[in-house]
């Protein structure tokens, strides 16, 4: 890992297009500004690591019945038992 | 709430089963790019499965999130839209992954969602920073049915 000493207002580029600066240091909070081309996704760690855990169980589960999941679903919304297909 | 229909029912087989893909792949799996939509059209059920292409063993089972959250809403920025190819008036599909625990206990992830341009089928899943969902919401038991 690179590591860099910043300090407040001071900022490091990732390639051309991607710039961090550190805004300011509170305690034990670093405020951090980031500019990115939109298409860049820009994450805190904590809600990366749980949507990458969650496709990950997802995708390793025992493969349930469809027959029995649509049976909970429906069970939510037992006036309307029929809806929420989704349709592409 | 869409209306009664199986998962598949508004398109011929042929492209019910054509494929699904994610430029960006999913959030910490970049290489699961391309997904079949397996549904049974026979069957008018809320769930199906989708397949990955790229990655042998891996399959989701999604559904509708508004089933598992009648006020659900995946909000799309200017930027998510125009990388989908999506027209002011093309409404995105979208899906949610569910997982079945070891005790049996099924979860959705609604922090996650797969959303999806069903014209082009071109897709990328999101993540709803700030939304307060979760990417393991419960659901139910699958032994308490």
């Amino acid at each position: 890992m690179l590591i860099l000493s910043r300090r407040p207002e001071q900022s490091v580029h990732l390639g051309d297009h991607i710039k961090i600066t550190v805004l300011g240091v509170e305690g034990d909070r670093v405020k951090l500004g980031i500019q990115a081309p939109a298409e860049i996704v820009v994450l805190r760690n904590e809600l990366f690591q749980q949507v990458q855990s969650a496709n990950s169980a997802a995708a390793t589960t025992v493969r349930p019945s469809p027959t029995a999941i649509a049976a909970l679903l429906r069970g939510k919304h037992p006036a309307d038992s029929k809806s929420g297909a989704p349709v592409l | 709430m869409q209306s009664s229909r199986p998962l598949a029912a508004n398109l011929p087989p042929a492209q019910v089963d054509s494929c699904i893909y994610f430029p960006a792949g999913l959030v910490g799996c970049s290489t699961w790019k391309r997904f079949v939509l397996l549904s049974d059209a026979e069957e008018d059920l809320p769930v199906a499965a989708l397949q990955c292409l790229d990655e042998r063993g891996v399959t989701f089972m999604v559904t509708d999130p508004v089933v598992v959250s009648s006020e659900y809403e995946a909000p799309l920025s200017a930027g998510d839209r125009a990388e989908l190819g999506l027209d002011d008036e093309t409404k995105p599909v979208v899906y949610c992954t569910l997982t079945v625990g070891d005790g049996g206990e099924l979860t959705a992830n609604l922090l996650g969602p797969l959303v999806i341009n069903p014209t082009t089928r071109k897709g990328k899943q999101l993540v709803l920073a700030d939304s307060g969902y979760s990417a393991c919401h419960p659901v139910g038991n699958m032994g308490a049915e």
